[in-house]
């Protein structure tokens, strides 16, 4: 028994950040609070790995030269006490950030599907190889930020603790490492752009080589249908050598620049030694304090490091918001107005002077409950009516009503409820062959059965011992190209509109199986309205109608028999 | 039509042993690079404990007598020891990157060959996802883990080392205290691989669904559309993304209870080094200088140590990734083929029988002969058998038993690269390949010129069509590229036929796709391109067959009818009826 084809509900259109920066700063507002309790205890545990080295001066200057056993014990428990602060602020804050940032992505993830699964669906220019980098890896870098951030914050008041630290405790000495550290850095910052732009050439380099094999390997059969495996393999080695030497440049320049950056550690260490040492020998500064100066000297790169690399990874974050942004303010593909129609009735369906190249000024009247097939001499002319009849366009002249209501000004709820619109290639999802055809669950397996038989679906069912329960792989990848159409039909049936319309339903059916599809599609959606638009001549057996379109205009209409008459037909659909 | 694999038969995974051989065959040639590479990880290793040391030798100058002059020397020391580590980790860096890189190439290189080489029916056997995971996904691991996991690993086992005979270089007992924190670090380290190696496998699963669900929600988002079904793939995104993101953050949170137990155990490590430091500058038996370097040195084994546990489980799971490219590398290859015209042959096909799965014959006994330069439709129902026959004769299914001869070339037998040279095989799988409309057509004879490609295409009749592409010949199609129709694919691969100028061509409904409107043009295209040659045509519409010089009506595996398109329409029987209902002329 069929139920009421449930409507999903419209959301609401939501207001998206315009750019990418503002797509960034509404990321931190939405986690504030996880964020800034995060924050503080990763500032806390930074903090703590800054003053290792000074606890260990303290320690030695305290106990090892020549304290006692209770000097040692308590400078130990200044360490662990310390640990503590070190151990338990980066385990719990890094937690709250990684779960902010996960949940920023997820959100993010599921605003761009969100976008494209409207359902008014999104006018983009992107290619879905470029939308589904959009949901993964650009909403997994945009949200980075959040993690940049308390890196940066973190570092930043290790730093500034440093340079106060050094500077209190003698002027030379503070100078040369707030001069000297970031020199060195800044120096490393200068060349750093130079590796990462071979960087990035290099994995453009090994992604082109890997995404060569993953193509020729989808393409594999017809590749060996025409023997291009050889050839094939010269191409994937040149572009694999092209990766591999880029490989080389790349470590060349990276290790060029750690060489570099160990080099010049090395010699300012050496010269924070030489000062720190003699100031300890004149007595200006304690033993600790001389073990300290250099153990931060060595430990301070680290997060000066990490904030020098904040801004690229910034960027790239910014790159990908705005990336984000952009595509969430894409249109809307189908139009919608506030119309509606009785939801019992089968409407007329009319299309009234339509222009819209190829199509001029076409003229058609669907009567409910007929089957006509529209046949046209080029292509072009179906793909615009399908858009025509999916409001995704908007004829430049002339009407296309259901009841004399323009259907460009239904509401999605009531033109979906009345007309569905398949295209010539439909996608078959992952799932099982029920979910295939009724992705809704809106009807139980004997009323699934006529439409199953209507499509020649069912012989698809029976080849498998589970039956509707089989699994099907994404893309239908277990499935022929018959298989896969016949279950599509199926799914097209299985909606029940009221105008239903077919765009070459059974092209990769065997011509024994097709004429029995046609037929009895025909019985089995009678009292509904159903749209062919095809030249097979199956279908147009069938048709109450048949409307002939030659160079976008109606040239001839009328039944399939009587049509024959005309040596054009004839040769057009027979040829 | 598709063949069910119920179990999967994957590729082979090579053992340890042939594993370490393979790489060590691969580094071979590069021997004199690799014992460079070698000793400049042990020079930067050394110099780079050398200031450490030089730094304990200051502070024995501060606390007992000592000149200034002596801290000097240290510090000389220490500068040329800096630039030596620098000049050695540079060294170290280059001469790793010249051995692997070349060596992964050629690894891949290598797989990429065996599986273009497969047979198609182990393809299908191992599962795609199999044969792409390998040449994908277990490249991109490995290359990824040799360009930063694999460095910092010998960087970090060298300073580790080093520093540790610093230690011990020291005073033994300062060493032995260092050394009692290794049994921490393993406890740490087999607490946490064992859970997290699962985990990062659900992880890398979850991460697959959710990609799955979204390929599905983004490609399919107009058929969702059409018929009301997005919210279903909406739902099935957000389920399964939200499923990463908390597997995500749950190895997150292990990750971080191991770095915490990485933590306490330096923090004893410290204490232990300090507390023996204190014992035996009390006793007498070490200066202070030597306790603060021993220290320092156990200090500066933070980030080595972190490092080596931190690249653990990514230098694990690219040996797993080396070992399942190393089973295909290691595979036979394809012997080279001898370069022969047969010329214009006899297509002699004898009590061909076949089934997938044992018991379950697909194709009766079939007899077949087709003279040079005639044109055999075949038709009949889905499940008839035509498809496994077009295979069989174009070489591409073994059969479960007779033989196919092509004048003296025995098809069944004979090496898959030889077939190819004289019989073509032209799927219903459509699939443009990344590049060039010209490197789409040039994978059928890498040497044509611009002349043999117009005439491809004129064949074809795609001329008109790729001369109005933005760059004609050079215009970039296939994924990411310019879209191209269903049929305009098809139409490349036909041109692709004429240019491999094959004795036979086998058609497999091969203009299905294009929908009835374009089905005539790539028809005629067929024709065209299959002119003058042998040519099985497994046709769905009956206009294909009525040009066909003979039709064959295929049911349940086995030949019914054959004969010539107006014979058999007249013989009143199966295909006449066939053609009564498609022509509705009767």
């Amino acid at each position: 028994m069929s139920v009421d084809r449930p409507c999903a509900p419209i959301a609401e259109e939501a207001n998206h950040p315009r750019t990418g920066l503002r797509l960034i700063g509404r990321g931190l507002r939405r986690h504030a609070r996880r964020l800034s309790i995060g924050y503080a205890l990763m500032v806390a545990w930074q903090m703590s790995e800054t003053l290792v080295p000074v606890v260990i001066g303290l320690v030695v200057d305290q106990a090892v030269d020549g304290g006692g056993w209770d000097d040692l014990a308590w400078s130990l428990g200044v360490m662990v006490a310390l640990f503590l602060v070190l151990a338990n602020g980066y385990r719990f804050g890094s937690r709250f950030v990684v779960r902010s940032v996960e949940l920023e992505s997820h959100r993010l993830r599921l605003e761009i599907s969100g976008h494209v699964l409207h359902p008014r669906g999104a006018r983009t220019a992107s290619l879905t190889g470029e939308t589904l980098s959009l949901a993964t890896s650009d909403a997994r870098q945009a949200p980075q930020v959040m993690r940049q951030l308390g890196y940066a914050l973190a570092s930043l008041v290790a730093v500034v603790f440093v340079a106060v630290y050094v500077l209190r405790l003698d002027l030379v000495l503070g100078l040369l490492v707030m001069l000297g550290v970031p020199g060195v850095l800044v120096l490393i910052q200068v060349l750093a752009p130079m590796v990462a732009r071979r960087t990035a050439r290099q994995q453009a380099r090994t992604a082109t080589a890997a995404g060569l094999a993953a193509d020729l390997l989808q393409g594999l059969r017809p590749l060996k249908g025409i023997g291009g495996e050889d050839v094939a393999l010269r191409r994937y080695r040149a572009a694999s050598q092209d990766a591999s030497t880029a490989t080389v440049g790349v470590a060349a320049a990276s290790g060029l620049l750690a060489g570099l950056t160990a080099a010049l550690s090395g010699v300012l260490l050496a010269l924070v030694a030489l000062v720190a040492g003699r100031r300890a020998l004149a007595g200006d500064i304690s033993l600790g304090e001389l073990i300290a100066v250099v153990g931060l000297v060595q430990f301070m790169g680290e997060p000066l490091r990490g904030l020098g690399e904040v801004t690229a990874q910034f960027a790239a974050s910014r790159a990908s918001a705005g990336r984000i942004a952009a595509f969430l303010q894409t249109p809307r593909l189908t139009h919608v107005g506030p119309g509606s129609l009785d939801p019992r009735r089968v409407p007329v369906l009319e299309l009234d002077g339509v222009d819209a190249p190829p199509v001029v000024r076409l003229d058609l009247r669907v009567e409910p409950g007929r089957l006509v097939v529209v046949s046209a001499d080029d292509p072009a002319v179906l793909d615009v009516l399908v858009r025509l009849l999916g409001a995704e366009q908007v004829p430049d002249a002339g009407t296309v009503t259901l009841d004399g209501v323009e259907l460009t000004t239904l509401t999605t709820e009531d033109r979906r409820r009345h007309v569905v619109v398949t295209e010539h290639h439909t996608e078959i999802f992952e799932g099982t062959l029920r979910t295939t055809v009724d992705p809704l669950g809106s009807h139980d397996d004997d009323a699934l059965r006529p439409y199953l038989e209507a499509s020649a679906a069912d012989d698809v069912v029976a080849l498998h011992p589970d039956g509707l329960d089989r699994a099907v792989r994404s893309g239908g990848a277990s499935l022929s190209g018959g298989q896969r159409q016949r279950l599509a039909l199926a799914r097209a049936l299985v909606t029940e509109a009221s105008v239903l319309v077919l765009h070459d339903p059974t092209s990769a059916v065997d011509a024994v199986t097709e004429h029995a599809v046609a037929e009895q599609v025909h019985r089995v959606r009678a009292g509904r309205t159903t749209l062919v638009l095809t030249s097979n001549p199956a279908w147009l057996q069938q048709a109450d109608e048949v409307v002939v379109v030659r160079d976008g205009v109606v040239a001839a209409s009328g039944r399939h028999r009587d049509l024959l008459a005309d040596a054009r037909y004839l040769e057009e659909v027979m040829r | 039509m598709s063949v069910d694999v119920a179990t999967h038969q994957v590729l082979p995974v090579a053992g340890p042993r042939a594993t370490t051989a393979l790489a060590l065959r691969l580094v071979r040639t590069r021997w004199l690079g690799v014992g460079a590479t070698v000793m400049s990880f042990l020079a930067a290793g050394l110099t780079g404990i050398v200031p450490v040391l030089m730094i304990g030798r200051i502070v024995d100058v501060v606390t007992g007598d000592g000149a200034a002059q002596d801290v000097t020397r240290a510090v000389v020391i220490a500068l040329l020891a800096g630039l030596g580590t620098g000049l050695f980790t540079a060294a170290s860096a280059v001469g790793l990157a010249r051995v692997v890189a070349p060596s992964l190439a050629e690894l891949r290189e290598e797989v990429l060959d065996r599986v273009l080489h497969l047979e198609g029916e182990r393809v299908e056997a191992a599962g795609t996802g199999d044969v792409l995971g390998r040449v994908s996904d277990d490249v991109r691991r490995l290359t990824e883990a040799l360009d930063e996991a694999i460095p910092l690993l010998l960087w970090s086992l060298s300073a580790i080392v080093f520093t540790v005979g610093g230690l011990f270089s020291l005073d033994w007992r300062l060493g032995l205290a260092g050394l009692t924190t290794a049994p921490f670090y393993a406890w740490a380290l087999r607490w946490y691989l064992p859970k997290s190696a699962p985990f990062y496998r659900a992880e890398r699963r979850a991460e697959g669904e959710r990609a799955d669900a979204l390929v599905t929600g983004v490609r399919g988002a107009a058929t969702l559309r059409a018929v009301g079904a997005e919210q279903v793939a909406m739902q099935r995104i957000e389920q399964r993304s939200s499923a990463a993101v908390d597997i995500t953050v749950g190895v997150f949170r292990l990750f971080t209870r191991f770095g915490s137990r990485m933590n306490w155990t330096e923090c004893l490590g410290l204490i232990m080094v300090l507390g023996t430091g204190f014992v035996l500058v009390r006793s007498g038996n070490a200066s202070v200088g030597e306790a603060t370097a021993a220290a320092l040195f156990f200090h500066r084994l933070f980030n080595p140590v972190g490092a080596l546990l931190f690249v653990f489980d990514s230098v694990q799971a690219s040996g797993a990734a080396l070992a399942r490219l190393a089973g295909v590398a290691l595979m036979p290859g394809e012997a080279d083929a001898p370069d022969e015209r047969i010329g214009p042959a006899l297509l002699r096909v004898r009590g061909v029988r076949h089934a997938y799965e044992a018991g379950r014959e697909v194709l009766a006994p079939v007899d077949l002969d087709v003279a040079p330069g005639e044109r055999v439709a075949i038709v009949g129902a889905t499940g008839a058998g035509k498809t496994t026959l077009g295979a069989i004769v174009a070489g591409a299914v073994t059969p479960s038993a007779g033989s196919v001869r092509l004048g003296g070339l025995d098809v069944v037998s004979a090496p898959a690269r030889l077939v190819r040279r004289h019989v073509a095989l032209v799927s219903q799988e459509v699939h443009v390949f990344a590049g060039t409309v010209r490197d789409n057509l040039l994978l059928a004879r890498p040497d044509a010129d611009d002349d043999a490609l117009r005439g491809a295409l004129d064949a074809a009749l795609a001329t008109a069509w790729v001369r109005a592409l933005p760059g004609a010949l050079e215009t970039q199609v296939g994924d990411l590229g310019h879209p191209l129709t269903a049929a305009q694919s098809q139409q490349l691969a036909l041109a692709r036929v004429h240019l491999l100028d094959p004795e036979l061509v086998v058609l497999d409904e091969a203009t299905a796709e294009a929908g009835s409107a374009g089905a005539r043009g790539l028809e005629l295209a067929a024709e065209q391109v299959t002119h003058g040659r042998a040519a099985i045509v497994i046709a769905h519409r009956l206009t294909q067959a009525r040009s066909a010089d003979r039709v064959l009506v295929m049911e349940s595996g086995a030949v019914v009818e054959q004969g010539r398109h107006d014979d058999l329409v007249a013989a009143g029987g199966r295909y006449a009826r066939l053609w009564a209902a498609w022509s509705d002329t009767a």
